[in-house]
């Protein structure tokens, strides 16, 4: 392994490509030839690598630096194992309508995919995955000490677990925080906000528009992973429960607290744009000078650090979650996992769980981050103890002022496993909420009114 | 007079906005396919500013080259296309002109396999061709596009044939020509017109289409309407790429309209029998 120091330089080359890269086949396999290609680290497990030797297995992931560079490394994982396997880059929307589809009907075209973690219940309700225990159990599968479970960030795990099952392996994930401009910030003496109370304050003393600054903006365009993405984290900070004596509640006075929050903080301090915007919308304003601060994935760092785009380079810090009123800070889970497909061969189960553990493995997950051959680096790397690599903390502090320090914290303390309702019914939950989340910025409806209607219709949801 | 001439300006400033309207998406891709990317997110938005030509190389050269994407989409189109042609033309010319035990209810059938909602249908269709082993190829998704394209070609033709006055038909039997010969020599002539504007929207459709596109299709058949998609990452949207490739995927439908235009034009004039009406 060649000696790892990055210099700014260095790192702002790899924020760029990291933006650039989506899509970049060719000239990332001609540097994989300067990968690190040595399979000791993996020989050093002690099970037989190659049982399975032979098999063809497709894999499902979306179009994202992270999966290419794991891509890259597919030669090594052939080697390893005699395992071919066979990549499907599927944009994210439609990668769980395919992947469901491939599951009910038991095709078993994708040995694993992608996995949103939100939908592991529906998953495990019909049996389609594979409950991975005994995988992790069976000596001749998976070697305990090499493979280090444990390691996973502990919230990434549980949210690929039902009832205390797991079910799929995170391999990248993120958390959310807060973003903001230290110099917009100094220039005013504000500090980053500890609670959303002062998150507003400083939203409404930034807020400038006809300056174009703006103080904030939160995702507001309508979707279970958009506008239901950030507002889950509110509702949790306000208070709010999902159950409410084993009943899916998703109205009260929380969820009206929480939601009055997000559509005063919407209405006055963004842009009005921003009803429709997504995480890339927020990114790119922010990037621009036209935010001041925003609630969002901590992967958004490397698109805000984007030298051929963003004009705010070096004027970045990033801090938790602002504390609500219960005192919780309440991050996203959100982690893109490989569950085993149940309809496959029992071959072919054993190949397609190699590749995972190979993928989720400490020493794949370093040789696609900070020891990737390419130009892209992983800000979401599944393994606790990597965050503590000082190489990989050097690297990732290029983002800007406490970024692994609040990622770490974050990670830590932040995470809530019940961030949002884990039912196989989520898909239409989570639409059914994006609605009324929308409704209620949008003005058609009053909060109390989006609200009770969201639950009227949850209600069958969850009985049918 | 006056009042003429408030009715024309009307209507061309009601024109004017819906063109406006329509126009603006399109010139909007065009000048962002011309956009660096630090252009495209500049603000005010710039009208002035020195164009390039890399979004058109990446996404044609680059690593992530749709070419591949727009063969695909090709023969996808052009063979739906042509299939449909040669099937729905004979087809609709029957139900336009023969009697035959069933005919109304082969047209209600034709109209009736329209009425689904796609989405009901994508699973359906997706184990079927699974099964027979067409998934990601080009015989299941043309084979699929067709189940839609030729009940609308059909559908559309039949009153293009049915506007053709018999007598010209008669006319052509006095002198001896079989019904084949008919068909091909006198009928089709006269519907060119509405040859061009089925070949167009079936065309059109077949090159647009991304909800089956994006569920059968796979690594080896991929549209351009699902590569597109890629440039949407979870990371970042790719505008001056998207742009690119937006513009790259609406220059062969623009050229084929410009082409078939004048035959429907010509369609339109041509007028055989004074007088002569439906049949």
């Amino acid at each position: 392994m060649k000696p790892f120091a990055p210099t700014r330089r260095t790192f702002l080359k790899a924020g760029t490509a990291t933006a650039a890269l989506i899509g970049l086949g060719p000239s990332v396999l001609r540097q994989a030839a300067a990968q690190d290609a040595d399979l000791a680290p993996y020989k050093s497990a002690k099970i037989d690598w190659q049982q399975t030797s032979g098999e063809t297995i497709t894999v499902a992931v979306i179009p994202a630096s992270y999966f290419e560079n794991l891509i890259t490394l597919a030669p090594q994982f052939k080697a390893l194992t005699g395992i071919d396997v066979r990549f499907e880059k599927i944009p994210p929307a439609q990668i769980r309508q395919k992947s469901v589809i491939d599951l009910t009907s038991k095709t078993g075209t994708y040995a694993t995919h992608a996995a949103d973690p939100m939908y592991y219940s529906l998953y495990a309700a019909n049996k389609w995955v594979e409950p991975l225990d005994s995988y992790l159990a069976d000596k001749t599968m998976t070697d305990a000490d090499w493979f280090k479970f444990d390691d996973i960030i502990p919230a990434w795990r549980a949210a690929d677990s039902v009832d205390g099952k797991l079910y799929g392996v995170p391999y990248d994930g993120e958390v959310t925080i807060q973003v903001y401009r230290k110099d917009l910030f100094d220039a005013k003496g504000l500090k980053p906000a500890d609670d959303l109370e002062t998150f507003v304050k400083n939203a409404a003393a930034l807020n400038s528009p006809n300056d174009r600054i703006w103080g904030t903006a939160l995702r507001g365009v309508a979707g279970a992973g958009q506008n239901m993405y950030i507002y889950p984290s509110i509702f949790r900070e306000f208070g709010g429960e999902w159950f409410k004596g084993g009943k899916l509640t998703v109205n009260g006075p929380e969820a009206e607290k929480a939601l009055a929050w997000y559509v005063d903080v919407m209405r006055n301090y963004a842009p009005t744009a921003a009803a429709n915007w997504n995480w890339p919308d927020i990114a790119d304003a922010f990037s621009q000078g036209t935010v001041a601060s925003y609630i969002d994935a901590h992967s958004s760092a490397s698109v805000i650090n984007n030298p051929e785009k963003s004009k705010i380079i070096g004027k970045v810090g990033y801090a938790r979650w602002p504390k609500g009123p219960t005192g919780k800070r309440v991050s996203s889970i959100w982690n893109w996992g490989f569950p085993i497909n149940a309809a496959q061969s029992e071959k072919k189960k054993k190949a397609t769980w190699l590749f995972i553990q190979w993928a989720a493995s400490a020493e794949t997950q370093a040789r696609t981050a900070h020891r990737f051959a390419g130009p892209a680096k992983r800000s979401g790397i599944n393994r606790s103890s990597i965050w503590k690599d000082p190489d990989y903390v050097k690297l990732m502090n290029g983002f800007g002022d406490n970024f692994v320090e609040t990622t770490m914290a974050t990670l830590q303390s932040d995470t809530d496993v019940d961030w949002r309702p884990r039912v196989p019914q989520w898909p239409a939950i989570g639409d059914t909420m994006a609605t009324a989340i929308q409704s209620a910025l949008s003005g058609q409806a009053t909060i109390k009114a989006a609200l009770d209607d969201a639950q009227r219709r949850v209600e069958p949801m969850m009985r049918g | 007079m006056i009042a003429r001439r408030i009715r024309l300006i009307a209507v061309l400033a009601i024109t004017l906005v819906f063109l406006l309207a329509w126009v603006f998406p399109i010139v909007w891709s065009v000048l962002n396919s011309l956009k660096t990317d630090s252009d495209v997110l500049a603000y005010p938005p710039k009208l002035f500013f020195t164009p390039t030509l890399e979004p058109y190389r990446d996404v044609l050269f680059g690593s992530a080259s749709i070419l591949p994407n727009l063969i695909s989409s090709f023969i996808i189109s052009i063979g739906t296309t042509v299939i449909t042609m040669l099937m729905a033309v004979p087809a609709a010319y029957a139900l336009a002109r023969l009697r035959f035990r069933g005919k109304k209810f082969a047209g209600f059938y034709v109209l009736a396999t329209q009425m689904l909602p796609p989405v009901g249908i994508i699973i359906p269709y997706f184990l079927i061709l699974r099964n027979i082993g067409w998934i990601d190829t080009y015989q299941g998704i043309i084979l699929i596009y067709l189940s839609f394209s030729l009940p609308f070609a059909i559908w559309l033709l039949v009153s293009y044939f049915e506007d053709i006055p018999f007598e010209m038909e008669e006319a052509a039997y006095l002198d001896g020509a079989s019904r084949m010969k008919t068909l091909w020599r006198i009928i089709i002539p006269q519907v060119r017109g509405g040859i061009a504007v089925t070949v167009v929207f079936v065309f059109l459709n077949a090159w647009n289409e991304f909800l089956f596109a994006v569920v059968l299709s796979g690594n080896t058949v991929r549209p351009v309407t699902v590569a597109m998609f890629n440039f949407i990452s979870v990371e970042q949207t790719l505008w001056a790429k998207l742009a690119a490739v937006s513009v790259l995927a609406m220059l062969p439908v623009v050229i084929l309209g410009i082409v078939a235009q004048k035959n429907i034009v010509k369609g339109l004039t041509v007028g055989a029998v004074k007088g002569g009406g439906r049949r």
